[in-house]
């Protein structure tokens, strides 16, 4: 009888315990996950507002700097013909303006593409040079 | 007449050393045993991964159990330890009884060297990393709610842990037994070489076949405790989950785990290190090793090491009987309870969540969800439920990890 009365109160016990236990845990995580999942959420909501602004606010200084764009695409459109887009263009001379300041007066003469190597050339190039 | 005697006697040592002579009939059985689950792993793909090297391991220790014998050390006398080594130099002495005994060691078999990663509880998290690096937890914090059929699944666990004290298994052995209900592998081997590692091979060898079976177990548990309308429904599309709500989550359930139940830590961290690593998106190639070789080499490990546990002395009792079925029971009160539970959200949602979902509460990964989505697309070929299962799929895995963490807390081991 004592037995029969021991296994009762372990069976009990434990039933009570593993319910109670693994209920709370995983009901904590759920809030937890709710409360930094809207957290995040509104965060990034916000950024994004911010982001959109930011563009309106470019797209107007655009329109006044019209003037030296045009510059900037004319110049654009000599390497143009060399194929090479004039985003790339920009991207390599504020590359270089960068590097050597603004004080020293370089000229760009030429870009070419090498585009010797195939995607999958470059894939391994990439994994195999990427650092620890 | 010299050659011929030495010839004799060299035979007469071939054949005494063999085990023709040394092995029981249970040892026998057990080779019957492990074709038949070699059978099974390869021609049926029952868990092949996990099932055939179990399966070999069981059959090379039941043909040589020397491979799984511990190391020893025998205590010869001068004559003796010159007679079996040649030499008494670089031995350490006992002395007994004015006798001096020199300690010669003999070293353990491979297998045995081996077992201590699962002895030791080293395998099993290891495994939970490999888990973690390939588990996406996003359809989990898209719904958190998921969590509770994670929760509801695993009481299964402690109805079978009542069912096995009453079959006269001690606490510990019991709390061994109903971890299998959480369809969960390495969580089961790892609880059971804590709290009873005499238990290990019967154990191992049930949850894998009750996990390979989850596509026949499941259906009709899932089908008898719904109704048609409850099985149709279409579940609303998640939302998406950003980058840094993925790298937050294992840091979060880490923390929380770790400082609430800290005996599911080693399984719950080593589960979020792997996820922190595929999700942080900054170390490629540590991922891909735990994706990989690391889960990989492990398994062999573990799944040889645990199948050269069932030994035929070990194996062939009625306890094996009892723990095949209590390990089946388990897993049908798991299934159940997670049906209910989603049954329970079916109706506080007003009929937004099916209920087949939570069948997919019981770990087994990914193979309930799969479940979940074949039952429900039965129903309704145009639903699709495969990423709402993942939720409470993977919140299972989370769940048994912390019934693991409470049974070890609770029972003394």
């Amino acid at each position: 009888m004592d037995d029969f009365m021991s296994k009762v109160t372990t069976s009990a016990t434990m039933l009570l315990t593993g319910f109670t236990v693994v209920f709370s845990v995983l009901i904590l995580l759920i809030l937890i996950i709710y409360i930094y999942g809207t957290i995040v959420t509104k965060a990034q909501q916000k950024g994004n507002k911010s982001k959109k602004g930011k563009l309106k606010e470019n797209q107007i200084k655009e329109q006044d700097t019209s003037e030296k764009s045009v510059i900037q695409t004319d110049a654009a459109n000599v390497y143009q013909s060399n194929e090479v887009p004039g985003e790339i263009v920009a991207v390599i001379a504020a590359a270089v303006d960068s590097m050597y300041g603004s004080d020293t007066k370089i000229k760009i003469k030429n870009i070419k593409k090498s585009g010797t190597r195939s995607a999958w050339a470059n894939a391994g190039i990439l994994d195999n040079t990427r650092p620890f | 007449m010299e050659i011929i005697d030495g010839f004799l006697k060299a035979v007469n040592g071939v054949l005494e050393s063999s085990g023709i002579l040394h092995l029981q009939w249970q040892n026998y059985v057990m080779i019957g045993v492990s074709i038949i689950l070699m059978y099974l792993a390869i021609r049926k793909q029952y868990e092949p991964l996990l099932l055939l090297p179990i399966a070999f391991g069981m059959l090379l220790v039941n043909l040589c159990p020397e491979i799984m014998a511990a190391q020893e050390t025998h205590l010869m006398t001068a004559e003796e330890c010159i007679a079996a080594k040649g030499s008494i130099e670089g031995y350490s002495t006992t002395i007994i009884d004015g006798i001096t005994y020199y300690d010669v060691p003999t070293y353990g078999g491979l297998l045995y060297y081996l077992y201590q990663g699962v002895k030791l509880g080293i395998y099993p998290p290891l495994i939970f990393l490999g888990i973690g690096a390939m588990t996406d937890f996003g359809p989990l914090i898209a719904n958190p709610k998921s969590f509770i059929l994670g929760a509801a699944a695993q009481l299964g666990i402690f109805i079978t842990f009542v069912g096995a004290i009453f079959l006269g298994f001690t606490n510990a052995q019991a709390g061994a037994i109903s971890i299998i209900g959480g369809a969960d592998g390495p969580t089961a081997i790892f609880v059971t070489s804590k709290l009873a590692p005499e238990l290990l091979g019967s154990i191992a060898i049930a949850a894998y076949s009750y996990m390979a079976l989850v596509p026949i177990i499941q259906p009709p548990i899932m089908k008898a405790l719904t109704t048609k309308k409850e099985r149709s429904v279409v579940m609303s599309q998640l939302r998406p989950v950003s980058k840094l709500e993925k790298i937050m989550f294992p840091v979060i359930v880490t923390i929380i785990i770790a400082l609430l139940l800290p005996d599911a830590a080693p399984l719950v961290g080593m589960l979020m290190l792997g996820n922190l690593f595929k999700e942080s998106g900054v170390v490629d190639r540590i991922c891909k090793t735990a994706q990989n070789e690391l889960m990989n080499i492990i398994t062999i490990f573990l799944g040889v090491t645990v199948g050269a546990t069932a030994t035929g002395t070990n194996f062939l009792k009625p306890e094996t009987l009892k723990i095949i079925l209590l390990g089946l029971i388990a897993f049908c009160f798991g299934t159940a309870f997670g049906v209910l539970f989603g049954k329970l959200m079916y109706k506080l949602t007003g009929g937004k969540v099916n209920p087949l979902i939570g069948s997919a509460g019981v770990s087994a990964v990914p193979m309930a969800a799969r479940v979940s989505q074949k039952v429900g697309q039965s129903e309704n070929p145009s639903n699709y439920l495969l990423m709402h299962a993942m939720g409470p799929n993977v919140a299972g895995v989370i769940g048994s990890a912390v019934a693991a963490g409470v049974l070890l807390s609770v029972i003394p081991h």
